[in-house]
């Protein structure tokens, strides 16, 4: 392989992590546009939801990487097991929102986002406690389709993740700027006490920042166990800390800005891995962060809030 | 001042308290205990091989109970874990936990574990505070025990970090001969897994496979949280090695295994001790897992006819199949029964400091054959046996005896 053909490689694989980056990214992002939470459980709804992907594809007999499906059954196993995950996950991240953060709405301080870190915890130990700790085998009814184009190996899975990812991140845009309910999320992102004096249910708006937010990650937690053929109860640390740097990158709050920093935080931690070496990836990555917010506090698409007092 | 309740209840505890003591002391005479200490990471990625390695050592410590003891003592196990949550695998701060806890447990007088040589390298220097001398049925980071680092980890002098299983001075240049001589490898990448034992086997394997001749293309160190290590494979891959080599635990072994089948298939692949368990068949499984050479640090005794009733307990008694380090872990209770055993005949009392000489004397049949101690607690049978990972249908496919196919023996340096 030619210095180009590898480059050209790596900005493949980075953009398949990128993608499940800005997914990720999207659910930090959302919520802290409407609430400015940092919602830390988001690490560990993305690490159930991939058991919970997991569970779905076994439920349907699918286990290990032998049962290859083509067509039909393929495409309704796919789409049985994203509706579940998604579902499944939204719905954990209400019920997070429900229990722990609704009763501490309107407390000063910091008390929410700590009780976001004490709720990723436990989904953290309730996974390492029941299901245990081994890495899981996890089952992939995708066939190993791939393609030569020149230097660079292209893979059925990349295609799905990117194909995937464009149509949420697509919905998402649709819901956000077409909807009411979408059109109440931006008012309240704004200034959510004016949009409660139009009649705007912010209530309402937040239990959906929460259950789309965490949809995606179960979305992301999907691809992220399809692409890998592997999950287990550490995956949300390493996964959602750099997630949640793509979201400070293109500017939390900011929809487009998660998924611009999402891709670029994938494709800087491969063609840094390539280019430096593998183990400086972490120092890569924070440097380039702290750069931005030096200069541009905001982040890259962020805009300073105009209407906080 | 006490109350005249309080007063009455002091007093009636205080006589039952010494109804009790008086009542036990006759007993103790006849029925004295001794403890050693387990300490394996049951919590993590390497839990099922703890388990597997705590169940070869409870065998041989049952049958001996259940023939009435060692010399008079019966003996208790005290079982730690070293596995954190936080770490997902071994976490060194808290087997230095453990290792205080034994240490401070009096009736403790030898020590099983740890698993992993990171933890050995942090317990190390408290069991030589304590006097306590442990065996590890796996551990085979060399600097423990080597005398250059004797200040560091035995720092009261006598070697208190003995083994049933060879060490990684061994593991990986003996490996490395075995690319060389047998597999006729030219160019090999090497990866490490950032722990002790990684780095450790991972620079041996290097040192060894440079002095053969084979030209190492490359050295990454991948982070064993992280989950996706494409971008180190796809470099990997432009480099066109002919083989791979994996040192490392199974945190990230499994995700290498996976991996690299997907990116660079045709590469021969290997690795040391870390790369043999039932975590990596169950973790990585088939097709990944398919021809992936490992080693372990110990004679291959699972397959000699001399081991076989000791396996047929074994798997009467748990239900799954043992490892190799389930038997190293058999003979390293066995050493210490032993040398509890003479201890007590020679009519001195049991205490860490006696049972620790007589281990270092030690000469005990066992089914590795007999194991006997170097000054610095190193076994004095070196053998590197290697395996390859053939599925076998016929078999579970996380039964380590059955998938992994027994090589032969990686040759010695001269």
């Amino acid at each position: 392989m030619s210095d180009y053909g590898v480059l050209l490689q790596q900005v493949v694989n980075g953009l398949s992590l990128g993608a499940m980056y800005a997914l990720l990214a999207l659910g930090f992002t959302l919520v802290y546009g409407i609430l400015e939470l940092i919602n830390f459980a988001h690490f560990n709804v993305f690490m159930v939801s991939s058991f919970v992907g997991m569970w779905a594809l076994e439920f349907l007999g699918i286990s290990g990487q032998s049962h290859v499906l083509t067509g039909l059954a393929l495409a309704g196993t796919l789409a049985f097991a994203f509706a579940v995950t998604m579902i499944a996950a939204g719905v954990l991240g209400v019920a997070i929102e429900r229990l722990s953060l609704r009763p501490l709405r309107g407390v000063r301080g910091t008390a929410a986002m700590i009780t976001t870190i004490g709720v990723s915890y436990i989904l953290f130990n309730v996974i390492l406690l029941t299901v245990g700790a081994g890495s899981e085998n996890y089952p992939n009814p995708l066939p190993v389709v791939r393609w030569q184009l020149g230097e660079v190996t292209l893979e059925l899975k990349e295609l799905l993740i990117w194909g995937v990812a464009v149509a949420l991140m697509v919905a998402l845009h649709f819901f956000v700027s077409r909807t009411r309910l979408g059109k109440a999320m931006r008012a309240t992102a704004q200034d959510a006490e004016a949009a409660r004096m139009m009649g705007v249910d912010v209530d309402r708006v937040i239990v959906t920042a929460f259950f789309l937010g965490s949809a995606l990650a179960g979305a992301a937690a999907l691809i992220f166990g399809l692409y890998y053929n592997y999950t287990s109860f550490i995956i949300g640390y390493t996964a959602g800390l750099r997630a949640f740097t793509a979201a400070v990158l293109g500017g939390i709050g900011s929809i487009p800005g998660a998924m611009v920093g999402g891709l670029l935080i994938g494709l800087i931690e491969t063609l840094g891995g390539q280019l430096i070496a593998v183990r400086w990836t972490d120092v890569i990555i924070f440097s380039i962060l702290v750069l931005v917010l030096v200069f541009v506090p905001t982040g890259l698409l962020g805009r300073s809030a105009p209407t906080k007092s | 001042m006490l109350s005249r309740r309080s007063l009455i209840i002091h007093l009636s505890t205080t006589a039952l308290v010494g109804a009790v003591a008086v009542r036990a002391q006759p007993a103790a005479a006849t029925d004295k205990t001794a403890k050693i200490g387990i300490n394996l990471p049951f919590t993590g990625a390497d839990a099922h091989d703890a388990e597997l390695i705590k169940d070869g050592a409870m065998l041989a410590i049952d049958e001996a109970n259940a023939q009435g003891g060692v010399a008079g003592y019966k003996i208790e196990v005290l079982q730690l874990d070293d596995g954190t949550a936080t770490a997902g695998q071994y976490d060194p701060a808290q087997a230095a936990t453990n290792a205080r806890k034994m240490v401070s447990d009096k009736e403790v007088v030898a020590a099983i574990g740890p698993q992993m040589s990171g933890s050995g390298k942090a317990m190390s220097p408290i069991l030589s505070q304590g006097d306590l001398a442990t065996i590890t049925p796996s551990s085979t980071n060399p600097d423990i025990t080597d005398p250059k680092f004797a200040g560091q980890y035995r720092p009261k002098g006598k070697a208190i970090y003995f083994r049933t299983v060879t060490t990684d001075a061994f593991q990986g240049p003996n490996m490395a001969n075995f690319y060389a001589d047998t597999l006729k490898v030219n160019s090999v990448y090497v990866l490490d897994d950032s722990g002790a034992y990684g780095v450790g086997i991972s620079d041996t394997f290097q040192a060894q496979a440079e002095k053969r001749g084979i030209k190492v293309l490359g050295r990454d160190q991948l982070n064993p949280r992280e989950a996706d290590y494409t971008t180190t494979l796809t470099k990997i891959k432009s480099l066109n090695p002919d083989a791979l080599y994996y040192g490392g635990v199974a945190q990230a072994g499994v995700k290498v295994v996976k991996q690299s089948y997907d990116i660079i298939p045709k590469v021969l692949k290997g690795g040391g001790d870390g790369c043999y368990g039932a975590e990596i068949l169950r973790g990585a499984s088939f097709p990944a897992a398919e021809g992936w050479y490992a080693t372990i640090a110990a004679p291959n005794v699972l397959e000699n006819p001399e081991a076989a009733p000791t396996i047929e307990r074994f798997v009467k008694k748990y239900g799954l199949q043992p490892e190799n380090y389930s038997i190293t872990a058999y003979d390293a209770a066995l050493v210490i029964l032993d040398a509890i055993k003479r201890v007590a005949t020679s009519g001195k009392e049991v205490t860490r400091g006696a049972v620790r000489d007589a281990i270092q004397t030690a000469h005990v049949k066992t089914l590795q054959g007999e194991v006997t101690f170097d000054d610095n607690g190193d076994v004095q049978n070196r053998v590197i046996s290697v395996f390859r990972i053939v599925k076998d249908d016929k078999y579970p496919l996380d039964d380590v005896l059955h998938q992994y196919k027994y090589i032969g023996v990686a040759p010695q340096s001269s």
